[in-house]
Order: structure tokens, then sequence, then C-alpha cells
């Protein structure tokens, strides 16, 4: 080393080294930040760093829950419950939280498309061709062979078609949704209607009763309106200062709902009838009254072996009852969703009554109609959903509309929706996701995610007629329209009777029309002299309700010496397990489409992302079947494949099977996820129309496939090394 | 600790058999060692390079690029999880610490201790301290969700005027190792410089003349150097050793400080030490094997007398550690804490219980099935054998405290088995690293202290005749 | 709620301090496990979700989530029992384990706040906060699950980006390498203290509520200030089923959980 290095060399040095140290860290895995973006057009009422609410309404299922949404610079950023709001009272479930998932999905239709069935690519339209073609669909046919089938969200979306239809002289639309059928809705509606003439939603004051029997009802789930009734299941349990509610839960299986019970009663399933009257009977016997008409034919002790009950858990029960003060009885899920389901409902109704709870507190009421409701819109039964596919059958639809609904998916496919699809020479979707059914149609003129329209929603329990008023959080974030736009200029353009119809210059005012005579009401939740006032109110205040209940008591007179005979379910198929199936709590019917619900633990097995098959450990092991196992599940319907998981608290001749995954379609998070267990359901109805979901038997094989099941819960710790 | 040295002496007194077994008993000319010993660095065969550049394209593709990916992805390629938030990294960590403690252990204590048989592979050991110490070092980098902003862990000032927090026993065990890893590389470079300037001397021209002229550092064999020299070796051979203990005690100290079941133990410092002089000790002789086969005129310093010295060491180390394995067992039990006795359950009865027993198995059964006798002792290959086995122990024993043990916590709910993942791939990357360093050292520097082995026999060339002392140097020459 | 087995605890607080400021309450008998909670907790604090494979290698990201153990599994199926729903979130423990441990102090005491703060910048990853901690409440980022761009090194499509729209400006995103936990919703009692001094007076009992206790439809979760004796929350747990999780720790947890069953 003769030369010397110089200070001006030395600062060279330095200075390359000190600059290629900082570009190495400029490249590092430091330096990627997540993007962001400029806001370049400020909306109105929006200002930098201020969040803006706005009330709506949940539209994840028809429970009519109301939401506060926070959004910001534009964006929605989180969704609270509306503390207004007599149904959820500021509370909201998961799904409601993970709405915004929905609504910001990569997977949306973001324009207007020319479907063509799936075959062949789908090319964009713009608007006004669209509305054109649903003009041309509306004059070019005989307004008999045109079909509405509508989801059972929204409200005023339901409204409108119904009145397009009653003006046109088109069919009614036809009402459907898979949380409906699983809740066999239609069931309850007619078992009021046997037992107490009137056909309207029975309404159980749970909050009220210190027991609760409830048979088959996984009210705390998905049923009818869960926010609702978990907060009325809070206040039975914690709500009185000195007893705590007691709960008992009769099924088969231990749902989410029957872990929360204290007693978890695991019966056979279709013997709930028979058990709700052997439990009469033997109140009737506790109490030293005389036996009502409807038990006397029941033998308790007969019930009890056929129901796989033991005798005396049945009299512990009743004697519960006679110890209490409000006792309840709560029919639903798959005690009523059997081939006797409409005598099950009538037989827990009549215990009521036994009860003496009719329109007491913590009793049965009736549930009050909807404000601006002249009748109860009752969903379709599944049976009018085939009446419907016969009549696509025939060739008697020459245009079907279909919105807020995927019967392609909810619907069993034994009964062929998608096949029958191909009879109907046009179909309409206007879905917001491209879901089975949408994807299956002619056209894709996709609506507004629920939290950017506008609309109602009528409670469907509720103490009070609750009004859930929905608005536009932010502006569309896609190339959408709502529908309730599309048909209203579709019928302008097509004129004549049609534009009479539908005599509105956009959706808002139809809203307003409807709104327009609950103006003056007075015990409305405020008063507003005109329309306009009215409907800032509204939007607002998310909605409008009475303030008093309007619950009606049950006429009883006839529910005690009706002859009940439910008998034990039939069950079609020669398996050798009876089949559950069961709505995801986490998924419910439509939540497969958004990451974070998938993400969510089912309550009870807490698996995720997936489809699994509840077994019981000892029967597991008799077929050598062990957790994580791929099973085919085989009906004389069909079959479908998932994996295994041994569920201690399921009686070991039932098969169990969450609904909500095994998409086809319905974008990334979705398609190809899981399994359908509707596709093993075999057709059968009850005495009410409704699906006999929980009539199947299966047989289960082995596949020799594996799938590790994403579970929260680590296996080791709650299974295999247990403390204690 | 003196138990250690007094058999040894013995047996020196009563082998009169065959004195030229041993090699302080068998001496060569100074002149003679010095080129056997420069020979075995300059003579390359065409194995070697086909080793180094098999151990070069494992390094690159199993520990190099497979550590890039690992960053660029994050930790999810790897088989961290929750309740098992650290793996194999960690199990890495301990173990080649463990590695390193032996080259101190052998070559400090030994050195204090004036054991004689310590001569020829003094050197051996204290590279093994110092490239375990690099593993370690990478494990724990590997180990981190940020790697790229390590620095921050250390007590530098800094623009965002935090000082770190000497509450985390993570920030002992950096010092600590730091300290170690500092005063471990003097240790080695100070024996080191006679023979660099003996490498020095011996070398003509050439990269290598400028290397060893470079860190030789001038060292030209004076009197007053030798002092010098001798007065600093032993400083660092009296203060490695406390550094050494240190060291495993505050590694155990993540262990123990932390509030777990089955980690939170007292006797864990102790137990460490030991466990890690199990593997070092295990690990030596594997070397001494290796370099004993491997290169040339190699035979004549590292001797079957050198494996018996190893072989009693790792036998002695071996009950120890079987007596703090079972100690664990005691204090626990005494403690009456279900989750500990769950821990201890879970190792044993959980789906890996083979673990525990291959444990068992290599760190007690095979050490004393094999150690106890003399000849087996003088066999080579049998204790290099009985080497690899106690290392396959002892890495499993940290594997069953770390990642096995994570899955036990106090919330049953969590509770997971830990899968590894990129993991497989990184340890061997590291063990291939630590094999290439080894052979790249090979070639550099003197793997035998020639001047030591030297001093040795000279000094055993002094007979006693009757009450006096001669020196028999001159037979010799 | 008062244990026999008082030691001395490293801290030299007052008595005031001691006793905390926020607290939360959790009503194990009202929980329905229906994890509206989970989902509000992620969608207001930017939790990611990490898809199928890694939820079920154990790393879901929830920083809270609903325990569930069983009873009498070796019995007839009928007598199984599921223990009461438990929703666990970090315990803000005042004496909590996992901030000594960590070296470059990300795992910090809100002297304020008394709760625990992790802050996401300062974290390098050691893990050993998540080790240390009893009740398991710490969630890694394994890989950047919420880096959509394409190029991405993670599994994310790019399409995904357009679910950013909804991250809250309020929290910050989490990278791949850090650690996070339940922060009590700082953000809102931020927002909440904020508002009441600049209207000069103290934050009313009930004003915060975290995105868990404001979705739970069964009011199991309630809010509140602890050192207020008046407070919802000092009241909730003040009666005899409350109980502190794994008490003889004595980390002194501000979670308080109520009995379920009878």
């Amino acid at each position: 080393m003769s030369k010397q290095l110089s200070r001006r060399d030395f600062l060279k040095l330095a200075t390359a080294g000190a600059a290629t140290s900082a570009v190495l860290t400029g490249c590092g895995p430091a330096s990627r930040y997540v993007k962001r973006e400029p806001y370049m057009k400020m909306p109105e009422y929006t200002y930098n760093g201020l969040s803006t609410y706005y009330a709506t309404t949940c539209r994840e299922c028809a429970a009519a829950c109301g939401l506060v949404v926070r959004t910001m610079q534009g964006r929605a950023i989180k969704v609270e419950g509306n503390a207004e709001n007599p149904v959820n009272l500021g509370k909201t479930c998961a799904r409601g939280q993970a709405t915004l998932q929905g609504l910001y999905n990569p997977d949306r239709v973001e324009n207007p498309t020319q479907q063509g069935r799936g075959k062949g690519a789908a090319s964009q339209m713009d608007w006004d061709a669209a509305i054109q073609v649903v003009a041309e669909a509306l004059k070019n046919n005989d307004p008999s062979e045109i079909a509405f089938l509508m989801g059972t969200a929204p409200d005023h979306l339901f409204d409108l078609v119904s009145d397009l239809a009653n003006a046109i002289g088109a069919p009614a639309p036809v009402r459907f949704g898979a949380l409906s059928m699983f809740e066999s809705r239609a069931t309850l509606s007619r078992a009021a209607e046997e037992l107490f003439g009137q056909s309207a939603m029975p309404y159980f004051d749970i909050a009220n009763s210190d027991l609760v029997l409830s048979f088959g009802a996984n009210f705390l789930e998905t049923w009818i309106s869960p926010v609702s009734f978990t907060r009325e299941y809070a206040q039975m349990r914690r709500g009185k200062p000195r007893k705590r509610g007691y709960f008992v839960q009769f099924e088969s299986r231990m749902s989410q709902t029957a872990a929360k019970a204290d007693e978890w009663v695991p019966l056979r399933p279709g013997t709930e009838g028979l058990v709700a009257l052997a439990i009469g009977k033997l109140v009737a016997e506790a109490k030293d009254t005389a036996v009502p008409a409807s038990f006397e034919a029941i033998d308790p002790a007969e019930v009890a072996r056929t129901a796989d009950v033991k005798l005396e858990t049945l009299e512990h029960i009743a004697q519960l009852v006679v110890d209490s003060e409000h006792p309840l009885a709560v029919p639903g899920g798959t005690a009523v969703g059997q081939t006797n389901g409409l005598a099950t409902a009538e037989s827990v109704l009549a215990l009521n009554a036994q009860f003496g709870n009719y329109g007491m507190t913590g009793g049965v009421y009736i549930s009050p109609l909807g404000p601006n409701q002249d009748e109860y819109h009752r969903p379709a039964s599944p049976e009018e959903m085939l009446n419907l596919i016969w009549k696509m059958k025939d060739g008697k639809v020459k245009v079907l509309f279909i919105h807020g609904v995927n019967p392609v998916f909810e619907l069993p496919s034994h009964l062929g929706f998608l096949d029958t699809l191909q009879y109907v020479p046009q179909v309409i979707s206007f879905a917001t996701f491209p879901d089975e059914t949408a994807v299956a149609s002619d056209y894709i003129f996709p609506d507004h995610h629920g939290l950017e329209s506008w609309g109602y929603q009528r409670a469907v329990v509720s103490s009070q007629p609750v009004l859930s008023g929905a608005q536009p959080v932010i502006s569309p974030f896609f190339n959408t329209r709502a529908t309730a736009d599309v048909l209203i200029a579709a019928a302008q353009q097509a004129g004549g009777q049609f534009a009479e119809a539908l005599p509105f210059a956009d959706e808002v005012a139809f809203i307003q029309s409807k709104l327009s005579p609950l103006v003056g009401d007075p015990d409305g939740s405020f008063l507003a002299p005109e329309i306009n006032m009215f409907s800032a109110y509204f939007q607002q205040h998310g909605g409008w309700w009475k303030n008093d209940p309007a619950l009606s008591a049950p006429i009883a007179s006839g529910a005690l010496t009706k002859k009940l005979d439910p008998g034990v379910a039939e069950f079609s198929g020669e398996g050798e397990f009876f089949f559950v199936p069961f709505v995801s709590p986490t998924i419910g019917e439509a939540g497969a489409n958004k990451p974070w619900l998938q993400e969510l633990p089912d309550p009870t097995t807490t698996v995720t992302w997936n489809t699994w098959v509840e077994m019981n450990p000892e029967t597991a092991h008799e077929l050598g079947i062990d957790n994580d196992d791929i099973v085919e599940v085989m009906s004389e319907a069909g079959s479908v494949q998932a994996a295994v998981y041994l569920y201690p608290a399921i009686r070991p001749d039932v098969i169990a099977m969450p609904f909500g995954q095994g998409h086809t379609a319905y974008g990334q998070f979705a398609a190809g996820r899981g399994a359908n267990p509707v596709n093993i359901l075999s057709i059968h109805f009850n005495a009410a129309g409704d699906l006999a979901f929980a009539g199947v038997k299966v047989n289960v094989k082995k596949t020799g496939r594996k799938h590790e099941l994403a579970r929260m819960e680590g296996k080791v710790g709650v299974y295999e090394f247990r403390k204690e | 600790m003196a138990a250690i040295a007094k058999p040894l002496s013995r047996r020196h007194a009563e082998e009169h058999e065959d004195p030229r077994e041993h090699l302080m008993h068998d001496p060569l000319p100074r002149g003679k060692m010095n080129e056997m010993v420069m020979e075995a660095m300059h003579e390359t065969g065409w194995k070697f390079w086909v080793a180094t550049g098999f151990l070069t394209l494992v390094v690159l593709g199993a520990l190099v690029y497979a550590w890039y990916y690992l960053i660029m992805e994050g930790l999810g390629v790897a088989g961290v999880n929750r309740p098992v938030f650290w793996g194999i990294f960690l199990v890495n960590v301990v173990f080649w610490i463990g590695i390193s403690h032996a080259g101190t252990f052998i070559s400090a204590i030994l050195r204090v201790l004036k054991v004689e048989s310590r001569r020829p592979f003094t050197r051996a050991a204290e590279l093994m301290t110092t490239f375990g110490l690099v593993q370690a070092g990478f494990s724990v980098f590997m180990h981190m969700g940020r790697v790229w902003l390590t620095y921050w862990m250390f007590p530098i000032p800094n623009e965002r005027m935090l000082w770190p927090d000497f509450h985390s026993p993570l920030m002992w065990d950096l010092m600590a190792i730091t300290t170690y890893l500092l005063s471990s590389t003097m240790y080695l470079f100070l024996p080191l410089i006679p023979d660099l300037a003996m490498a020095r001397d011996r070398t003509e021209g050439g990269w290598r003349k400028t290397f060893y002229k470079i860190l030789a550092l001038g060292f030209r064999g004076t009197e007053g150097e030798w002092k010098n020299l001798t007065t600093a070796m032993n400083i660092f051979a009296f203060a490695i050793i406390p550094v050494m203990f240190s060291v495993h005690t505050i590694v155990s100290w993540d262990f123990a400080m932390a509030s777990r079941p089955g980690w939170s133990s007292t006797v864990f410092g102790p137990y460490f030490v030991i466990g890690a002089l199990h593997s070092g000790m295990a690990a030596v002789a594997i070397v001494l094997f290796l370099l004993r086969n491997t290169m040339k005129h190699y035979k004549y310093f590292i001797r079957p007398e050198h494996f018996d010295t190893i072989g009693m060491l790792m036998f002695m180390v071996s009950m120890a550690w079987a007596y703090f394995y079972f100690n664990d067992y005691i204090v626990p039990w005494y403690g009456g804490d279900v989750w500990a006795k769950l821990f201890q359950e879970w190792a044993e009865k959980g789906p890996h219980w083979y673990l525990w027993y291959i444990m068992l198995f290599c760190n007690i059964v095979v050490p004393w099935s094999i150690l106890w006798n003399r000849k087996w002792r003088r066999t080579p290959w049998l204790l290099a054998i009985a080497g690899i086995l106690i290392n396959v122990g002892m890495w499993l024993e940290r594997y069953i405290i770390i990642p096995e043990g994570l899955t036990i916590n106090r919330m049953p709910f969590t509770w997971r088995v830990y899968v590894p993942g990129i993991e497989i791939a990184l340890t061997i990357g590291l063990f291939a690293l630590f094999f290439l360093l080894y052979m790249l050292a090979s070639r550099l520097i003197p793997l035998i202290p020639v001047w030591e082995v030297q001093e040795g026999q000279e000094a055993h060339l002094i007979r006693k005749i009757g009450k006096a002392e001669i020196s028999t140097l001159s037979d010799m020459e | 709620m008062t244990s026999n087995l008082e030691l001395p605890v490293f801290t030299n607080n007052s008595e005031a301090e001691l006793g905390g400021k926020w607290g939360m309450v959790v009503d194990r008998d009202l929980c329905t496990g229906c994890q509206a909670c989970v989902a509000a907790c992620s969608m207001e604090n930017n939790v990611p979700f990490v898809g199928e494979t890694d939820m079920a290698y154990g790393r879901g990201m929830h920083w809270i989530r609903v325990e569930r153990l069983w009873e009498g599994l070796e019995a007839d199926y009928q007598e199984v029992k599921m223990t009461s729903y438990q929703p666990l979130m970090c315990q803000q423990c005042h004496n909590a384990p996992c901030e000594p441990v960590c070296p470059v102090y990300a795992a910090v005491h809100s002297m304020s706040e008394d709760i625990n703060l992790q802050v996401y910048n300062r974290c390098v990853g050691t893990r050993y906060c998540a080790n240390n901690c009893p009740y398991q409440a710490r969630v890694f980022n394994w890989r950047d699950y919420t880096d959509y761009r394409p190029g991405n090194t993670a599994d994310n499509d790019p399409s995904w980006s357009v679910l950013q729209n909804h991250l809250n400006p309020d929290v910050t995103v989490r990278r791949r390498g850090v650690m996070e936990k339940c922060t009590f919703c700082i953000q809102r009692i931020h927002k909440a203290e904020d508002t009441a001094k600049s209207e000069g007076r103290d934050v009313r009992d009930g004003e915060v509520v975290p995105a868990c206790a404001q979705a739970c439809p069964a009011n199991a979760i309630t809010f509140g200030r602890i050192d207020d004796p008046e407070s919802m929350v000092s009241k909730a747990a003040e009666t005899s089923r409350g109980s502190l999780l794994l008490e003889e720790m004595r980390t002194q947890p501000r979670v308080t959980y109520l009995a379920g069953g009878a």
C-alpha cells in the first residue's frame, strides 16, 4: 500500500458507502408501505378527519336491524347498530358487521352485463341498453307469463314489484330465501292459523319468560331475528332482579342455542311434537288438573321410549314448568322442518296454551303487522317454489326477474331449478354478486349493495310495528343502479299500463309515496307535518316505528281441545343416519363471499372457511372414521363430500352439516369451498308446504382422503390432552 | 473441578507400558511438526474441493436463499404459530451456543488446570466456539419478525430517542452473547499468533504471506513477546470461564424468566450449562474424529488418548446432565403446579413421545454404555458416533423444551402442535455453514497449536533420576 | 376476588393506579358465542383475515376469540356439556408479563390509561411477549396479510385491494413481523377523552364503548372506568359471580369474568 489515501478520496468513498446503504434500506422491506390515494373530489358533508354517520338498514338477512354506518371521506368504515331501532337497539350480529366486505368486495358485478347464461364470454352493456332490455321484456310478453322472484329483503322493492304485478295483471311475485326455508316460517304462521284462526307469525316473549323450552328453535343463531332474540335471551337470563331464567333445548345435536341451554335433551329427530304433548300431560298431572283433550291420548312413558329420552327427564322438565311462573315453549328449526312439522308446531303452541301463557307476560302473542302493511307477507314456502318451477317447466314463464335470492344455490338441487331455467326464454337477474343464479341468467343488471341503497324493511317479529329505513351511506362504488329505478325507468319506457303502474320519478319518490300514509300517525316515533320532513326524519332516525307495543293475544279457545297427533316424522331414504342440516350461524345464507365471515369460527365447532360433517365420535369410531377424514354423505337425492368433525354433543344416529358453503360461483372467497347440504335433501313437504329439510336419512362412506378443517380451537387442549 | 484433573494425572503415572503412545512422550523436532502442520494446511485434494463446493451450494440454497425467502414472505413460511411462537430457530440458538461452550471449556478450564492432553485440540475446540456463536447469532436473526430492524436492540444513541429495555432477558442474552463472541474470538486469536507467525515464516509470498503477515501482528518469538502473550492468555483463560458459565445461564433465563409452565424453573441455569457441555464435548469428539481422518499427518497429533480424555469428560457430563434432568422433575413436583405437570406429561405421552425416549436414549443410555470402557473410549469412530448421537439427543432436548413445550400453556383452547417448515432447510444450511467455515479455516490457519504441543513435549522430556530432574532433550537430537 | 396469596407486586405505582382506569366485565352467562364481537373488532381494528391454511395452523389474527371447552367427554353423549362461552381478549394486566420481556419497548404500559400498549413500529418481532402472555391474547403478523399489491410475495390477490376501502383510518395497518393485540379500542377512548376535554368535563360512563361491547347483542360486555365505583363496569364486577382469569399469576387483569351457568 504505497499509495496514500487522500482525504478527498476518503470522503468520496464514505459518501458512496452511505449512498449504497441508503439505497439498500430504501429497497428493503421496511420501505414498502400501503398505497395512499389522494381524495380529489370531496363529497358533500365530508370533512377531512371527521366521520359522518348514516342510519340505514342491514340487508344481510330480513330481520330489519337498524345500522349506523360510520363513513369517512366517502368510504364506509364501520358498521354500528342503530340504538334507536327497536329491533336491535344498537346491536348487530357478525354478518351485519361484515357487510362492509360485501360492499367493498372484489367480486361484485361492476357493470350491467349480458351474461348469456354463463355460456361464452359475458359482455358489458350500458344502463340505457339494460333498461331497454327490461322494458321490452315487460312490454313484449303476456303479463301472465312474466314472473318475479324476490328475496326476503328489501321490502320496498317487493312492494314496488307487487304493485307493478298487480297493475299489469302479472302473477304476484314469489318470495323466497334459504333462511325462511330453514326457519319454516310458513309452517309457523300456518300453525298459528290452525290454532288461533289467524295466519300470523307468533311472537314469543322470551325476555320475560323464566323457563324457555325450545323445541329445535335456534333463536340464538339465524332464526328470524337473531339479534333481537339474543337480546331477549340475555334479559331472560339476567334481566330480572331475582330469578335467572332457565332454558331447556330439545334438539338432536347441540346447536349454538342448545349450548347455551341449561339442559340439552337430545331426542330422536321427529319426536319433538310427541315430547311436547307428553310434557303437557305430565304438567297437568303434576299440577293435579284435568288433562286437556289435546294431551289425553299421550302415554309419556311410551313417548320417552320413542324419543329415546328418559322418562325422568320429561318428568323433571314438567316439574320445572310447575315451579316456574312464566314458562314458554318455542317451536322451530329442525323440529318443524319435518314431515310432521305442522303438527309439531301446533303441539308446541298447544303446550303454551296448557301453560296458560297466551297473551301473558313471557308468553305467546301474535306479531303486529308492519307499518304500511295490510296483510302478512309470508315468504314463499318451498312448495310454492315448486309450483313456480312446474310453471316454468310448462313454458308458462316467458321472462323471469330475479332479485335478492339465489335459488340455484339455496333450493335443493333435486327440485331442479337450474335445469328448469332453460325452459324460460329470458332470465334477468338483478344480483349484486355473480351468484349461481346470476351466472345462469341472460342478463345481470346489478343492484346497489344494501349500503348504497334506498329502501325500507319491516320487522318480522317485534313487539311494535317497525319500518326500518335504508339510505345510501356512500355513493355507489361501481356502475350499479337501483333495481327499483331500473324497473321504474323501464316501465316509463314501456309506456301504457306499465307507466301508469309506476308513476314515480325514481325510487325515492316511490318510497315517499309508501311513507305518506304514516305522516300523520300520532303514535309514531316522530312527528312530521309533511312528507318531505317525514322523509328527512325517516333517514335521520333510520326508520319509523310505533312507540307502543301492538301485540295481540291469540284466541286460545280451540288450542287445548284440538286433537293433535304429531306422531313420529317420516324419513325418506334408506340411510342409517338422520340428517340434520342447519344454517351456519356465522355465514348464514349469503355470507360466504365475505372473507371475514369465512374466517369467523363456528360457535360450536370453531371451524372456519369450510363445510364439515358433524358425527358422534363413537359412530365415527365404529365406521373407522377420524377427524378431518373426507366422507361422502349419501341420500336418495344425491351425495356431498366434506371433512368430518367428531362432535361429542350429537346423537350417534345423527349426522349434521352446516348450510352456507359449497358455492360454485359467488366470488373467489366462496366458490369451490365446502359442500352444500341442500343438494342431498329429498323433496318432501310438511302439511304447510314447507320443506321437510330434516326428514332425510343418509349413509356415510369414507373416501380415504383427508382435509384438515381450519379450527380455531386447538384439538390438543380441547380433546386429546386435557387438564384434569 | 480438581476431580477432573486427578484421574487423568493418575493414569499418566500408571501407564508405562508404551510411553510413545502419548503425544507428549512421542516428540518430534519442532521443524518437523511445523512442516507437518503446514503440509496439512496446504495440500488440498480434490475431495476437499468437492466437499467445499457441495457445502457452498447447500449454504447458498438452504441458508442464503431460504433466509431471503423467509424475510420477504414473513415468518408464515416457518412452522411457528400460536401458541408455539418460538420454533426450531431458538432450538438452534441454544444448540449452537451449547456447542460453542465446549471450546472454551476445554481450552480455558483444561488450560487453567494444566491438563496435558488438551494441547493438540484446544485450537479445534476454540474454533468451534467462534463458529458456533456465528450460527447461534444467525439463528437469532432468522427468528426475528423484522430482522432488518435488529439494530434497534443495540444500545446505541439513535434518532428514536429510545434505549433498549434491559429488563428483557433478550437484552441480557444479546449482551452476554456479544461479550462471549468477542472474548472467545480474542481467546482464539491469542494462542494463534505464534502459529500464524510460524506460517508466515514458512510461506513464500502470495496472498497467504500477506494474510499471515497481517494476522501475526509482527510476532517474532522474542522472550518479551512470549511473556506478554502468556500473561494475556492466562488472564483470558481465567476471565473467560465465568463468561462461559454466565452465557448459558443467561440463555436459560430466556426461558426460566418467562412465566410459562415448565420453563419457569430455578434449576434451568446450571441445567443448561451442563446441557451445553454435554453437546459441546460430543461435538469436540466429532470434530477430532474428522480432523484425525481427513487432515494429513493429524493422526500423529490426535491420538486415542485424546479421545480417552474427551470420552471421560463426556461420561461425567452425561451423568451430571442426567442428575439435572431428573432434578427438573423434582422441582415442579415439589411446587405441585398442575400446568408444569402437564408440560412433562406432554413430553412423555404427547403425540411426540418418541422424541422424549430418543432424547433419553441418546443422552444417557448411549454415553453410559459406551464411555465406561477405556478401550471403547479410545476407539475414535465409536466416540464420534456417540458424539453424533449425544448431539441428536441434546438437540431434541432443546426441541422438547421449546416448540414441544410451548404447546402447553395456561389456555388449553389454544394448544397446538408445531410442524417445522422452512426451519428445516435453514437448520441444514446452518450445519453446512458450520462445516464450511471449519473447512475453510483448516486451509487458512494451523488447526494444531504447534507451539503448545512442542512446549508440552519439552516439558515431558524431563526425566526423574533419583532425586534429580534431568532434561533428556539431548537424547532426541 | 381477593387472593390470600398477596405477594409484593413489582411496581411502584400509587394505590390509585393499582386500581386501574379502564376495565371490562364479560358475562359468560350471557355470551352466546355468536362472534359478533370478533367481527366488530376485526372491522374496527383493521384485523386481517389469513385464509384457510393459516387458520388451520393456528395463525388466525383475531384480537378477541370466543373460547369454549367440553365437559364430560368420557361420558355418554347425553351428559356432554359445553363450558360457557368465554370471549378472550387482552386482559390489559396492570402487572403485565408481556411488557418487561420486550427488548425494544414495543410492549409498554400506558400510565395515563393503565392499559398495555403495543407500539407496532417499534416491534422487531422477537415474539417473547406472546410467549409470556398467560392468556395467549397476542397475535403475530406471520405474513403481509393486508398487502394486496401486485407482486407482493404473500398469496393475496391484487384485486383484494378493493377491501382496503373499509380500513379504519384511526388504526394502523400492521405489516408482517409485528405483534399485535386488543387495545381496548384506544382510538375510541382517546376520541371520547378529547371530546370531554374540549367540553370541559369528565368522560361520561358509557361514553366509550369498544367495538366488541358495542356489537354484542346479548350485552355480555360492559366497559368503563373501574376507578369510578359508581360506573356500570365497577358495579358489574362486584357481583359474587366475578373472577379474574388466572388470578394466581398476579397479573392484575382489568377484565372481570362473570361465571356462566346458574
